[in-house]
């Protein structure tokens, strides 16, 4: 019996930016987001309303996870915003707070929408043009042999305070994050090179100093019995089965078998498997791997001829492991197995990581599969260093492909709000006349966007202290809360400029007179201390303007409240 | 529809709950542990609980902070079993230091820069203050002689290893021993400032360990003695091999009963007891099973035909059931191959224990050490029973009936003949409650031998590293004031608070060691480090507060490390929160809990 309910009817919210619920929500999202930004952001404790595990991050990508609203509007920048993370991992929180600056800022202006919208497409396209320009100065070319790749690290890691890393730490989990990412890098391959892969290995309770990077791959020990066998000389062959070997009818799918009840399946399927078992052996098979489990009978056997087993290896490890051995996973048992799906290994090693005992395959070849093992004190810490390897990671690759990056520290910010704003202002009637507006509203849109820009800087500051441009080169400094004068304030965020008394400053809250931001005068000895990702920047300051962009131009909010 | 609801920290409410939680340390720390009840106000059931950690894990944990003291005392715990209430009480303490700071306006980032600096401080104190153990071995066997008295190798070593402060040291110490005074307790207490040649012997340095658990350590000592007569052959392993060590509690009898048995003791029940006596006294085969024993169980990941129907052409009544048929086939098998003992790790099969019993054969269910008995008699462990076959089976393991309680419960003894270290720590007592804290009790002190000897270094005990922490900490807080007033003006005020804090638990521990008061131990210890700087030195080996014949007390160096730079991460953590995420929150309801906001 089926029963009718009526259907409700839908709701609809008109001007959904200029309701006071949403304008309140987005703001507290701002100040959730804005308050994790960089190294001396605030951290927050995740966690669901039933007791669970509670996760410790000022990571976007964990955070963004996490978090969803009563608010489609506020939904729809949250779910832009992960999908920037999902492709570049780096800039999520600089993405998500300009969007939601940017939406304020523009909702503060007073300016019509539409106009709003016009000159922010307009900017946008001004800023990615100066941005790709060779005369841009706020952007360094990566030197793959000088220190930018582990200044580059070292900002990834230092922006993320939940890994409670020491300097020293930083330093050396940024080191092993280069060199993870180079032992990936083919070296000498012809035709279309692909980049290999890093597999994290994390150790609870270990000093981070511990860590290290192997090329091959470490895999867990079984645990039971492990046997340090004589090994025969080198290279030793692989078998790699992705077909689950425990002995059950996994393929049957959704049908039913009738089985007479004097046949014992079990055992005919593990007959199958140990027939399996005999040609692995007959193939001088030394190293036996699957994804999922063996059955014991199967291991038993195998291991009494001399073949060492590892089970329940997972997924993840599947992909390294067959481009590592060189080895086709086998996915059925009916067929029996061609000689060219073995893979090969040099070597094996068991390693010891506190309690950890790891199995470490040694390619044979030049491979680029390598292993990161990661320790730290405690769990909470650890997922989040492990969260910053992989970021840190993603963004070397971006590097590879762009070998450039941004000035840190909030200096990009400035320097391009600098320069959009003596730009923007210069071409302002033509602008004006193509957005079919007011002088005045053009530069109103103008002013907004880049106060937006640089209330990301001044995002940095958590501590009460002040934000200040100068006004030559546009950089960004940080006065703190209990310092008044400007005479000693050491160097610009990132590092390139130091002050001397001959500079001039302003707030960044305040207004100055626009100026063509100049290029640092350049000493060759002063390397920058801290660097973005151009790539993941850039596209981020497109999700930006855009997502905002469209939030600006929602006008009714339909929802189905069935 | 669920939604996401954020609750501000603006008052540090983790630091404060972090500061309260820590209160459970007070009375853990000292050799005079207390023990604590923990109630369940609804069902009324109760835990006797003798540890911090045991009061973690028996309290609920609500809250977000609460949840990550607990993983964090979990995660030490599991790796040394001892140290905890010295993490949780610094947890706290240092809390109280980042709240205070907080009020007077330091900003995060110098807090935790300043006391990331204080505790590079500590950790130096640590690396100097540390005495090897070098050379710490078992001495020749004497039965249960008492040690030697002495402090051998320890302070020997640190005269060598800089050798000329030592000296200075000696020269100090035998001027300042003038002045001692005062006995707090003998947990409480310097070292004796005789200097003697180095005597090793595992029970000497187990003794400044045992930290008030004298009778713990007492098996502990034992368990090494015997470890090392049973591997006399093997000089190459070590004076004391924890990963050997099991523990059997046994209900019943009184705590003096207590003992190390070579092998592995375990619990059975009447017929089993009286298969024990049957083959006691013979050399026994053994068959070894990962697992359940029983015809039901099945390897892990294995489900079975999944969508199979069973069919059958004639009534199955005539027939064996299938348990039935699985019992004989077991049954016939152990018969066959000889073996007289089945060791299974996990449970065994009613049905099957009877049958075997039947026929003499002892099952026993529950054996964590299969691995140890793997490498000494050969048997190759297996998860099916019908998996084994002769090269499985392994010989020479003996039975032996330890104790017959005449209760429902037997003790019963499996040891190998081969070179096994393998013992097993019996722990009783006739108040059922204390067995937990007891066998805590036995592991914390088997741990920080084990600890002690992979260190291979003790740091002075009874408070004195903290002692030196405080001297050194308020020497750097001094010279930071005079240093630079403007560059770091905080600086020198965390570290003066960190040191208060070292004040803190040092007098706590005296307090809890000598009955006396908290606020007489506060001046016995400003008493003593004002002397200090009127000498215009510190040294670990100079104690006014010693009592000659009573030896020294240790603490673990990574021990007492790893603590301490867990309790700081743990403050760092909630120091640099602000807020609070929670996900899932069913939005039903009407508007936001008092100080939750709604995303």
């Amino acid at each position: 019996m089926s029963r009718l309910v009526q259907k409700s009817p839908s709701v609809c919210v008109d001007l959904p930016l200029d309701n006071s619920d949403v304008c309140h929500k987005l703001r507290l999202l701002g100040q959730l987001l804005s308050s994790c930004f960089g190294p001396t952001g605030r951290l927050k404790q995740v966690h669901n309303n039933i007791g669970g595990h509670v996760v410790t991050t000022s990571t976007s990508s964990v955070l963004l996870a996490a978090i969803s609203s009563s608010q489609p509007l506020l939904n729809l920048i949250i779910s832009s915003i992960r999908k920037h993370i999902s492709r570049f991992s780096d800039c999520g929180l600089f993405a998500a707070f300009l969007c939601v600056a940017l939406t304020e800022q523009a909702k503060q202006s007073g300016v019509r929408r539409n106009v709003v919208i016009g000159v922010n497409k307009h900017l946008l396209a001004l800023c990615t043009r100066y941005l790709h320009q060779e005369d841009c100065w706020c952007k360094v070319e990566l030197d793959f042999s000088s220190q930018n790749l582990i200044t580059l690290a070292r900002s990834v890691l230092s922006s993320k305070p939940g890994n409670m890393l020491t300097a020293k730490e930083t330093l050396h989990i940024s080191k092993l994050a280069v060199q993870a990412f180079l032992l990936t890098v083919p070296c000498n391959s012809t035709g279309t090179a692909t980049l290999g892969k890093t597999v994290t290995v994390s150790v609870q309770g270990h000093s981070v100093l511990d860590s290290a990077v192997f090329p091959g791959l470490l895999v867990d020990m079984p645990d039971v019995f492990d046997q340090e066998g004589n090994q025969p000389s080198s290279p030793l062959c692989v078998g790699l089965f992705s077909v689950s070997l425990t002995g059950e009818l996994s393929e049957v799918g959704d049908g039913i078998i009738e089985v007479h009840s004097g046949v014992d399946t079990h055992s005919q399927i593990l007959d199958q498997l140990l027939e399996v078992g005999k040609q692995v052996v007959d193939d001088g098979v030394k190293l036996f791997v699957c994804q999922k489990v063996i059955h014991p009978v199967l291991q038993q056997y195998l291991r009494s001829h001399g073949v060492v087993v590892v089970e329940r290896l997972g997924v993840n490890l599947m992909q390294p492991l067959a481009q590592l051995t060189g080895a086709q996973p086998v996915a059925t048992l009916h067929t029996s197995i061609p000689a060219t799906a073995y893979g090969k290994v040099k070597h094996l090693i068991s390693r010891q990581f506190g309690s950890r005992t790891l199995l470490h395959l040694l390619p044979a070849e030049e491979s680029e599969i390598c292993t990161m093992v990661l320790c730290h004190r405690s769990e909470t810490m650890l997922s989040e260093l492990k969260v910053a390897c992989q970021t840190t990671e993603h963004v070397l690759r971006l590097a590879l492909r762009e070998p450039l990056a941004l000035l840190g520290g909030g200096c990009t910010e400035t320097h391009l709000a600098a320069y959009i704003r003596h730009q923007g202002m210069h071409d302002i009637s033509e602008t004006a006349s193509a957005l079919e507006c007011s002088h005045t509203e053009c530069q109103r849109g103008v002013e907004a966007f880049c106060r937006s820009l640089e209330s990301v800087a001044a995002a940095l500051q958590h501590d009460g202290g002040n934000s200040l441009i100068d006004l030559t080169c546009a950089h960004h400094w940080t006065l703190p809360a209990d310092e008044h004068s400007e005479d000693n304030l050491g160097r610009c965020g990132c590092g390139m400029m130091e002050s001397s008394p001959s500079k001039k400053w302003s707030h960044l809250n305040s207004k100055y007179l626009d100026f063509c931001p100049a290029p640092v005068s350049r000493d060759s000895t002063v390397q920058p201390r801290v660097l973005d990702s151009f790539t993941a920047k850039v596209n981020a300051l497109h999700v930006a303007v855009e997502t905002a962009n469209i939030a600006l131009d929602v006008r009714y909010i339909i929802q189905d409240v069935n | 529809m669920l939604g996401s609801t954020i609750r501000n920290q603006q008052q540090h409410v983790g630091l404060q709950k972090l500061s309260a939680l820590a209160g459970i340390a007070h009375s853990s720390l000292g050799p005079n542990k207390k023990f604590k009840f923990v109630q369940d106000e609804e069902s009324e059931e109760s835990a006797l609980v003798g540890s911090c950690v045991r009061v973690l894990d028996s309290l609920e944990q609500t809250c977000a902070v609460g949840q990550l003291v607990h993983e964090t005392v979990q995660a030490h715990q599991r790796v040394y079993h001892t140290g905890s209430g010295c993490l949780l009480f610094l947890a706290g303490a240092w809390s109280r230091v980042a709240l205070e700071c907080l009020r007077n306006g330091v900003p995060v980032p110098h807090i935790v820069s300043a006391m990331t600096e204080g505790m590079d401080v500590c950790l130096a104190v640590c690396r100097k203050c540390s005495v090897s153990t070098g050379g710490v071995g078992v001495g020749p066997s004497k039965g249960f002689a008492p040690a030697p008295p002495g402090v051998g190798p320890v302070e020997a070593s640190q005269a060598t290893s800089n050798g000329q402060a030592a000296t200075k040291v000696t020269h100090k110490t035998l001027n300042t021993s003038e002045h001692r005074k005062t006995k707090l307790s003998r947990h409480f207490c310097g070292g004796p400032t005789v200097r003697q040649a180095p005597r090793p012997d595992i029970a000497h340095v187990a003794e400044g360990l045992s930290h008030g658990c004298v009778r713990a350590m007492d098996l502990v000592v034992e368990a090494s003695r015997l470890q090392s007569r049973m591997s006399q052959q093997d000089r190459q392993c070590p004076a004391f091999d924890v990963t050997k060590v099991v523990t059997c509690v046994l209900p019943g009898l009184p705590e003096e009963h207590a003992h190390v048995s070579p092998g592995c003791v375990v619990l059975l029940h009447a017929e089993q007891a009286f298969v024990a006596r049957h083959l006691k006294e013979r050399h026994l085969n053994v068959a070894l099973i990962h697992g359940d024993l029983s015809s039901t169980y099945r390897h892990l990941g294995f489900n079975g035909l999944m969508g199979g129907q069973h069919v059958c052409d004639q009534p199955a009544l005539s027939r064996l059931s299938k348990e039935e048929e699985w019992l004989v086939k077991v049954e016939s098998l152990l018969l066959d191959l000889e073996v007289n003992l089945v060791l299974v790790s996990g449970l065994v099969s009613d049905a099957l224990l009877q049958r075997c019993c039947r026929r003499h054969i002892l099952l026993v269910g529950k054996v964590t050490v299969l691995k140890e008995f793997s490498n000494t008699t050969g048997a190759v462990p297996v998860t099916y029973a019908t998996q084994l076959s002769k090269h499985c089976v392994g010989a020479g393991v003996k039975v032996a009936v330890l104790r017959d309680l005449r209760t429902s419960v037997t003790a019963v003894n499996i040891s190998t003949s081969g070179s096994s270290s393998l013992v097993t720590a019996v722990i009783t007592s006739l108040v059922h409650g204390k067995l937990q804290a007891l066998e805590d009790q036995f592991w914390a002190c088997a741990y920080r031998v084990h600890l002690a000897l992979q260190d291979r270094a003790l740091l002075p005990g009874a408070g004195e590293t903290e002692m030196s922490c405080v001297y050194h900490l308020r020497k750097r807080a001094e010279r930071q004031v005079e240093r630079d007033r403007q560059e770091t003006p905080y600086r020198a005020l965390v570290l003066q608070r960190m040191a208060d804090s070292f004040v803190d638990y040092i007098s706590a521990v005296m307090a809890n060691a000598g009955g006396i008061s908290r606020v007489t131990a506060w001046t016995l210890v400003s008493q003593r480090l004002r002397d200090c700087d009127t000498q215009g030195g510190f040294s670990s080996d100079l104690s006014p507060l010693v009592q000659e014949e009573v030896p020294r007390v240790y603490d673990n160096v990574s021990v007492k490390q790893e603590a301490w730079r867990k309790a700081l991460d743990l403050v760092f953590l909630l120091l640099q929160t602000d807020a609070e995420v929670i996900t899932r929150v069913d939005r039903s309801g009407d508007g936001a809990p008092a100080g939750l906001m709604l995303l």
